[in-house]
């Protein structure tokens, strides 16, 4: 009886959050995964998590950023695991594709091709986020990047601590990884400069 | 003079990879030299440099809470069934 007493009390609250966090939770997660259901799965992993270490949640955090922290450490597992699949790292050792990134930008003496210099951007830094067309466009360009491209961007900017730490995790060398950082930044900063500045 | 110029001078391929390997694990004092020095010279890389760090910020920014409740919320009334009955 008084077993069914304690697990009928999470299960209501829990309801509650539901009604109130799932559809925020669940646009976050689609918006750092850009897929309907994944996104769908790990909101519904962050619930199942929340509940079953209900009594972990003692009333002193707010249970949305409660909620939050799961759902960002799942989806830090999801990008983990993604950019250590196989396929990804087959995309990874294929050169074709990245000397032809490379060359589009640079030439013979990798310096920058004179059309592809970058100029100054009229930019509003402050207000940007605030902006919805370039959220937009931003989400875009993040979605053009291919998957590991897109998975190693998400490991660095969750991730509060440093570089090493991302890489031991990932079991790669920090060198591949600040050059998969390197092609994607040069590709999403190509992409936001022909959307937004056009 | 050019000739000269590049064997000192990393190339702007390099600088720009420099960007990401410093702010992942900082760079060494020869590479400080160098990268200090090319992006004196190379209105393009220091151009670059900018943009660069804005974008960082702006990636950061996006991953804390404040933004989180500014993105577009897309109902999904589907998934809150199944998850209330799950539980």
């Amino acid at each position: 009886m008084g077993n069914k007493m304690d697990k009928a009390i999470p299960a209501k609250t829990i309801k509650l959050w539901v009604e109130s966090y799932s559809d925020s939770l669940y646009s976050w997660a689609l918006y750092k995964t850009s897929e309907k259901e994944t996104a769908e799965d790990l909101v519904q992993e962050t619930f199942l998590a929340a509940f079953q270490s209900f009594e972990g949640f003692k009333g002193e955090s707010n249970p949305k950023t409660w909620l939050w922290a799961i759902l960002n450490n799942k989806i830090k597992d999801y990008h983990r695991k993604r950019f250590q699949s196989p396929i990804v790292n087959e995309q990874m050792q294929s050169e074709g594709p990245e000397n032809t990134f490379f060359d589009s930008l640079f030439d013979g003496n990798d310096q920058w091709r004179k059309e592809q210099r970058p100029q100054a951007w009229p930019l509003p830094e402050e207000h940007v986020l605030d902006d919805i067309e370039f959220n937009k466009i931003m989400q875009h360009c993040m979605r053009e990047l291919p998957d590991h491209w897109f998975s190693a961007v998400h490991l660095k900017y969750l991730e509060e601590r440093k570089g090493e730490h991302i890489c031991q995790e990932l079991n790669i060398s920090a060198t591949n990884f600040w050059q998969i950082l390197h092609r994607a930044k040069l590709q999403l900063r190509k992409c936001i400069e022909l959307n937004w500045l056009k | 003079m050019k000739k000269l110029m590049r064997l000192v001078m990393l190339s702007c391929k390099k600088v720009t990879e420099l960007i990401e390997k410093k702010s992942l694990v900082g760079l060494t004092w020869k590479e400080k030299i160098h990268f200090t020095m090319h992006r004196s010279m190379c209105n393009a890389c220091s151009t670059y440099q900018k943009q660069s760090e804005f974008l960082d910020k702006i990636l950061y920014q996006q991953n804390i809470a404040p933004f989180n409740e500014n993105i577009k919320i897309i109902k999904n009334k589907e998934l809150k069934e199944r998850i209330i009955s799950s539980l």
